[in-house]
């Protein structure tokens, strides 16, 4: 691996990164609260194209932030916006179909609890966070601009933004259209997860460009943000799910929600507190 | 984008990290392929099978020993059909497959056969019936746009008595769990 040392840590990075879950909870809230008090009635096309622009939003939360606080030593805007599309476009061309229509997972990942878990980590889990990881590495990971490690949670959140994204306009569009109150739940809940475990795997890249990591490493991030993902969409499944009946599952996905902002919140900390940690190392040495 | 020399190591990191999402996807597909396969044992009046674990199992009533259907395929649910048809003396499969026929045509909406055959199922001499119709749900609440179900039928003569199996499925989905299918066909022995 490279050896290059970047010792100094960007503290609007994390301020983006918390700032994006509280921003999402409220706007959730804010939906929510109005979709109740004005009931707005759609057409088929009007409510398509509610889902989708509502699928587009935590993203540009995210971008939003991280325009207006970039300042002290800005990332190449231009740049982030390619991870995130490419992230986007490796979703809709790779990972939609190749959990969906090669794994069929939606056939038997809720055949049991382990089904769910093993399926969730080894299909769903390794395809997510391997496209995510390639949609920086085979990017802007060899570029001068990918500097400090710091960048590799950036780019990272970039790109699990941008397959948040494609999974959210891919919801809608399946379904014709969402329920304005509980489909905002269900983006905002993937966009948190999937900006979380992308953490994880920017971590990871981070320190492998910038320091002498062993050749396990990179597989060791992508694993744990795998196990990662693929436990919390069990734990999520497992806390909305309220009553089951000969009809079916009925589910409320505020516990979804709650656990995606943990989720999140402690993904984002531990982070932070591993870069912070890593930086001292650095320093000291 | 000005990109810097890949170092040996960061090859040797690159392959790994591919090496160990294929693994991963190749347990995955092992896995997938365990839970789709496995199954439970089915034994209703000397004809046994192995039925797909996890689907919704009906008791038997009249000459249909057995309905399974997977509630989690999208479309029109796989449903496989076992029946167990008594016979008169020298009925021939041609002619159990004539009755089905016409009992489908009477039964399933803007039904329509695509193929009649005989052929050798798991070394087992069958007369196969290939044909589709719509999905006619008499629930006028029901919203969802019909689907266009395909079936094929097995028809096996055995003395006093043919073993019918049908498999239907969303056409969509017929070609993707038509595998799973020739499981269960494989299984049934009477």
């Amino acid at each position: 691996m490279t050896e290059l040392k970047a010792v100094h840590e960007r503290k609007h990075v994390w301020r983006n990164e918390f700032l994006l879950i509280i921003s999402l909870i409220v706007f959730v809230g804010v939906v929510y609260a109005l979709d109740g008090a004005v009931k707005p009635v759609f057409t088929t096309s009007t409510l398509l194209l509610t889902g989708v622009f509502l699928a587009l939003v935590p993203a540009a939360v995210w971008l939003v932030f991280f325009y207006m606080q970039d300042r002290l030593e800005p990332e190449p805007k231009g740049y982030v916006l390619g991870v995130f599309t490419l992230g986007a476009l490796f979703a809709a061309a790779v990972g939609v179909p190749l959990v969906e229509n090669i794994f069929r997972v939606s056939h038997w990942i809720y055949a049991s609890t382990t089904a769910t878990i093993l399926g969730g980590i080894l299909v769903v889990g390794f395809t997510q966070e391997f496209l995510k990881y390639a949609a920086v590495r085979y990017s802007i990971y060899h570029s001068n601009e990918f500097d400090e490690a710091t960048d590799g949670v950036i780019y990272a959140t970039a790109a699990g933004l941008g397959y948040a994204t494609v999974l959210n306009i891919q919801f809608v569009v399946s379904n014709g259209g969402v329920d304005l109150g509980t489909g905002i739940i269900r983006m905002a809940v993937v966009a948190l997860a999937q900006a979380a475990f992308s953490g994880i795997t920017g971590y990871f890249l981070g320190r492998a460009k910038f320091e002498s990591e062993q050749i396990w490493w990179m597989p060791l991030g992508i694993t744990l943000a795998a196990i990662f993902n693929g436990t919390f969409n069990w734990l999520r499944g497992l806390v909305s799910q309220t009553s089951v009946s000969l009809s079916g599952a009925s589910a409320n996905p505020w516990p979804g929600l709650a656990l995606a902002a943990i989720v999140a919140f402690a993904t984002t900390g531990v982070v932070l507190w591993l870069v912070r940690r890593n930086l001292t190392v650095q320093a000291g040495k | 984008m000005e990109n810097k020399k890949v170092s040996l190591g960061d090859r040797y990191a690159e392959a790994t990290v591919f090496i160990v999402t294929v693994i991963a996807l190749l347990a995955g597909w092992f896995y997938k392929s365990s839970v789709e396969n496995s199954s439970i044992p089915f034994n209703v009046e000397g004809i046994t099978a192995q039925a797909p674990k996890g689907w919704l199992q009906s008791q038997p009533a009249g000459d249909e020993l057995l309905r399974t259907t997977d509630r989690s395929s999208s479309g029109y649910n796989t449903t496989y059909i076992l029946r167990k048809i008594p016979l008169a003396a020298d009925t021939s499969a041609a002619q159990v497959a004539s009755l089905l026929t016409l009992s489908h045509g009477q039964d399933l909406l803007a039904f329509r056969v695509l193929e009649q055959r005989e052929v050798t199922v798991f070394d087992k001499t069958a007369y196969e019936i290939s044909y589709v119709y719509v999905e006619s749900n008499p629930d006028l609440t029901h919203k969802n746009i019909p689907s266009v179900v395909r079936g094929a039928d097995y028809i096996f003569v055995n003395g006093n008595y043919a073993v019918a199996v049908s498999y239907w499925a969303d056409e969509k989905n017929y070609d993707l769990d038509l595998s799973r299918f020739h499981l269960f066909l494989e299984s049934i022995s009477y």
